[in-house]
C-alpha cells in the first residue's frame, strides 16, 4: 500500500488535483507555498501598496478556475498566468501615468554604427549597485517599468526579475519565444540606459 | 559578416546570449567583440542590468501575508 503524502510534501500538481476535487486544505497548502513568489511579482507589477490586493485576487481566481487547470503545463506556470492577468486587470482600473519618451535611454551610435562614448562610460551602469542607493534604484526602475508597453514590462519582469526561462515566459504570455526575447531585450536596453544616466550623475 | 558594427551586435545580443543565432553570426559577433573594447564595456553593463534591478526590487512578503490570504480565501470561496 502506498501512503498518501501529507499536503506539505505533495507535488503542486497532486495538490491542484485534490483541490479541484474539493480539498480546501490542498488549495491552502498551494496558496501558502506560492504566496511569497506571487507577492514579489505583484510588487514589481503594481507596486507594494496594491500587491496584497493582486495576491488575493490571483489566488481566488485560481481557486475558482481549478477545473480549467490542465496538467500539460506546470501548476506554477498556470498560476503565474493567472497572477499576470490579475495584475493587468488591477492596472487597468488605475489612471495611467504620464508616459515620457523612453527612446532617450536606448544606446546611441555614431554614424558608422560604433558605440557613442568611451568604454568607461559605456560600462558605468554595471556599477549602479555600488554607487547608488538600492531604494532609489528600485524607485526609478519601477517608475520606468511602469512606462514600458505592457508586453515588454510583463516579459522583462517574468524573465529577468522572476528568473523564469524564456520558454516558460512564452507559455505564460501566450507568445513565441522570439517575441519574449525581443521584448526583454528592449526593456534591458532601456533599463541599462536609466542605470547609466543615474550612475553618471552619482560618480 | 566582415561589415558587422556595434549597432548590429546590440540588435542581436539577446539572441546571441540565448544561443539562437546561426553559427556564422556567432563567429562574426565573437570576432567583433574580441576587437572592440566599447562592445565589451557595453555587454558588461547589459548583463549587469537585470541583476541590479532584480536585487533592488526584491520585496520580502510580510509575515502577515499568509494569514491574511487564508482569511480572504475562506471568506470568499463560497461566493
Amino acid at each position: 500500500m502506498v501512503a498518501t503524502p501529507a499536503p506539505g510534501d505533495a507535488s503542486d500538481e497532486v495538490l491542484a488535483e485534490r483541490a479541484a476535487l474539493g480539498s480546501h486544505e490542498a488549495f491552502e497548502t498551494l496558496a501558502l507555498r506560492y504566496q511569497a513568489r506571487i507577492y514579489r511579482l505583484a510588487c514589481r507589477l503594481v507596486g507594494v501598496d496594491d500587491a496584497l490586493d493582486v495576491v488575493q485576487e490571483a489566488f481566488l481566481s485560481a481557486f475558482r478556475h481549478l477545473g480549467a487547470f490542465r496538467r500539460e503545463s506546470k501548476f506554477s506556470t498556470w498560476l503565474y498566468r493567472i497572477a499576470m492577468n490579475a495584475a493587468l486587470m488591477h492596472r487597468r482600473s488605475r489612471t495611467r501615468r504620464r508616459t515620457d519618451s523612453l527612446d532617450a535611454f536606448l544606446p546611441a551610435f555614431e554614424a558608422d554604427g560604433s558605440h557613442r562614448g568611451t568604454p568607461a562610460a559605456l560600462q558605468v551602469a554595471a556599477r549602479a549597485d555600488e554607487l547608488l542607493d538600492r531604494k532609489l534604484v528600485a524607485e526609478k526602475a519601477l517608475a520606468l517599468l511602469e512606462q514600458l508597453p505592457e508586453t515588454s514590462r510583463s516579459a522583462f519582469v517574468l524573465r529577468d526579475l522572476e528568473e523564469l526561462s524564456t520558454s516558460e515566459v512564452a507559455l505564460i504570455l501566450g507568445v513565441e519565444p522570439a517575441a519574449v526575447r525581443q521584448r526583454v531585450h528592449r526593456a534591458r536596453l532601456i533599463l541599462r540606459g536609466l542605470l547609466s544616466a543615474m550612475t553618471e550623475g552619482a560618480s | 559578416m566582415s561589415e558587422l558594427v556595434c549597432s548590429n551586435g546590440v540588435d542581436q545580443l539577446m539572441d546571441y546570449l540565448e544561443d539562437v543565432v546561426p553559427p556564422a553570426v556567432r563567429v562574426a559577433l565573437d570576432e567583433h567583440v574580441a576587437g572592440c573594447p566599447k562592445c565589451v564595456a557595453f555587454i558588461a553593463s547589459y548583463l549587469a542590468t537585470p541583476r541590479i534591478v532584480r536585487e533592488a526590487t526584491r520585496a520580502e512578503a510580510p509575515a502577515s501575508l499568509g494569514p491574511l490570504l487564508l482569511q480572504f480565501l475562506r471568506q470568499h470561496r463560497e461566493d
